[in-house]
């Protein structure tokens, strides 16, 4: 159940005068991992999965599994499983022999195939829910049991196209948890299709972001997150800052000044955007700001605009004059309006630069 | 948060139950009025209780006219209905299998199959007998002269009836087969294959399960038609013996009234057995795992 796969060089197009739904992806999912296929609708995330799987063949390319081309195989034969937004449980067959199904067609007899499919109700916290019709099923059941079904099938590599997106919000959390421990229990190579960024990083080891067909970075969450290789990606992980200026000697030079940068985090010396999340961000209520202390840069501004997010509030700062803005989350506590003045600190480690 | 299992859905409402219940009572009650209309009018009429001429008198005497042809007549109607749906049956659900494959193929299956059913059958009886008939189009296309041309028209296995009845009801059944699998089909298909199925797993699995509702219900409204319907039967058959349906109309068109009983008799026991295969037809409808 854990398989090593590899996407070398994969297209895939539907028709000659659209562009291609996938173009090029190299996406290496180490056994074992996690790997969360984040991107807006229409990047081709649910293709890649597909393609994946041989439901569409590739344009061009190969899949590989455990070093093994699979192209050529069929989708029963490629030992890939596959939980998709809708459970789709067979209508006519019981819980249990829902769970049961794989066993059943790969010719096991009948009761070893039940209890086998037991293990794998009680393993997604459903045993004794076997004789039920899936009729008599709430959303998140049926779901978990989509998902005993798919790994009952002991599949090399788990595929799971947006399984918890018609879920509501503490059902997805349940959902998340799930994951986490069949993870613990059989470290299956799973790669999960999600549009929610969220998500992405609740379940998943590492993100590949997809656009428009196209692997924008593939890396851990903390990467993708704090050290975007683009512009693309910043935006879509939700990053909101953005300071446009350049990389002299180790350090980001803007209109807000110098800010200094480590050498795992910056582009070699030219024309660079700062980019920074909002969450990263330190902001205190004062009109003295301290000087530079080593690995800390704090700066001077004022509160230009308040957003509430739940219980944060998210600050639209002005800083040199109100020639650069940055966005800040504030957690709840600190009594700041339009108008206060701020200091705005950007720790050195989460600071990074993409070049323009 | 807890992950421990959830409630289940809960039941239609009563209020919502009762609300779809006045929605097709309008349908029912005029299929009701219809129903028992004319078949309580054939039943009185049977039993001497609603004579054209003379006194009203209970009897049997209507069932008991034609007490030497009618066991055969019974057991050639039934051939017939037996044969056609079940050829109808397997062609229909094999063509709704091609059709719902998403292939070029199933476009023209399906075309064929929605150009078939508006044929009328009087239009399709002549048509198979122009033809099978020892003279017809077929054997003189394969160069067979009429003496060496099986009797398929008029025979005593009624080829030419039962084909023209599969034909027919085989479109019929693929496109309501096709119909009820159109919007799910693929992707339980894909769904299977995922979990290890092959073709004929898929098939033998999921496919046949998932049409075994909408093909038990198409088949038996093809085995009361093909049972109930005279026509095909009447340009195509044997004189001898009578399909129900045909002793019934030629009972029904002579030129003695008192025969009109008769003919409301064989009509009724052409309706009890229509009755009881589609009664056999929802027990087994309901022993299916779809149905439950």
């Amino acid at each position: 159940m854990t398989s090593h796969l590899l996407l070398s060089d994969v297209s895939k197009q539907f028709s000659h005068d659209q562009a291609p739904a996938l173009d090029a992806v190299t996406l290496d999912v180490a056994a074992g991992s996690c790997t969360a296929i984040l991107g807006p609708s229409g990047s081709g995330k649910s293709t890649i999965l597909r393609v994946m799987a041989g439901l569409d063949p590739v344009s061009s390319g190969q899949v590989f599994v455990d070093g093994v081309d699979v192209g050529g195989l069929a989708p029963e034969r490629r030992g890939m499983g596959m939980v998709f937004q809708r459970p789709l449980l067979f209508p006519h067959l019981s819980v249990l022999d829902n769970v049961a199904f794989a066993d059943r067609v790969a010719g096991t007899g009948r009761a070893a195939g039940r209890r086998n499919a037991e293990r794998y109700l009680e393993m997604v916290q459903l045993g004794g829910y076997g004789r039920r019709s899936v009729r008599e099923l709430s959303g998140g059941q049926e779901q978990r049991v989509a998902i005993a079904r798919a790994l009952a099938a002991r599949p090399r590599v788990l595929l799971l196209d947006e399984p918890f997106s018609a879920l509501d919000p503490e059902l997805r959390a349940d959902m998340h948890r799930l994951i986490d421990e069949i993870r613990a229990a059989i470290s299956p190579t799973i790669v999960l299709v999600t549009h929610d960024r969220d998500e992405a990083s609740a379940v998943a080891d590492h993100i590949a972001v997809l656009h428009e067909g196209e692997l924008l970075q593939h890396d851990t969450v903390d990467a993708i997150y704090n050290r975007p290789r683009s512009l693309r990606v910043s935006r879509l992980m939700g990053g909101l800052n953005e300071v446009p200026g350049e990389v002299i000697g180790g350090a980001h030079v803007s209109a807000m000044g110098a800010v200094p940068l480590d050498d795992a985090r910056r582009t070699p010396d030219g024309r660079a955007t700062l980019v920074v999340r909002q969450e990263a961000l330190a902001v205190r209520a004062t009109d003295d700001v301290h000087p530079a202390l080593p690995g800390v840069t704090e700066f001077a501004g004022v509160v230009a605009g308040i957003r509430h997010l739940g219980p944060r509030r998210l600050l639209t700062i002005a800083l040199a004059g109100g020639a650069v803005e940055l966005s800040a989350e504030l957690p709840p506590g600190q009594a700041v309006g339009v108008g206060s003045p701020v200091g705005v600190t950007l720790p050195r480690a989460v600071v990074s630069t993409v070049p323009d | 948060m807890s992950l421990a299992p959830l409630p289940t859905r809960a039941p239609v409402s009563g209020r919502r139950g009762i609300i779809g219940a006045m929605l097709v009572l309008p349908a029912v009650s005029l299929a009701l009025v219809v129903l028992v209309g004319g078949i309580g009018a054939a039943v009185l009429q049977s039993l001497g209780l609603m004579p054209l001429v003379g006194p009203v008198r209970l009897s049997f005497d209507a069932y008991s006219a034609q007490s030497s042809s009618l066991p055969e007549s019974i057991a050639v109607s039934l051939g017939i209905a037996t044969a056609s749906t079940g050829i109808a049956a397997v062609v229909g659900l094999a063509a709704a299998l091609v059709i719902v494959s998403g292939r070029w193929g199933g476009r023209i299956v399906a075309a064929i199959g929605a150009a078939t059913v508006t044929v009328p059958h009087l239009v399709g009886a002549a048509a198979i007998g122009l033809l099978l008939a020892d003279s017809g189009l077929l054997p003189r296309l394969l160069g067979i002269e009429p003496g060496g041309w099986p009797r398929l028209v008029g025979g005593p296995w009624w080829v030419a009836v039962i084909a023209e009845y599969s034909w027919k009801e085989s479109a019929f059944v693929a496109l309501v087969v096709a119909g009820t699998l159109a919007t799910r089909v693929a992707r339980y298909d894909e769904t299977a294959a995922l979990l290890g199925a092959g073709r004929l797993g898929r098939l033998r699995f999921v496919m046949i399960p998932l049409c075994l509702p909408a093909l038990v219900v198409s088949s038996t409204i093809v085995f009361v038609y093909t049972l109930g319907s005279y026509e095909v039967a009447w340009l195509l058959g044997r004189t001898y013996p009578e399909p129900l349906p045909v002793m019934a109309l030629r009972l029904f068109d002579s030129i003695t009234l008192t025969a009109r009983p008769e003919a409301a008799a064989v009509a009724v026991v052409t309706t009890a057995i229509s009755l009881a295969a589609v009664g056999l037809a929802f027990l087994a409808l309901r022993r299916t795992a779809m149905w439950r």
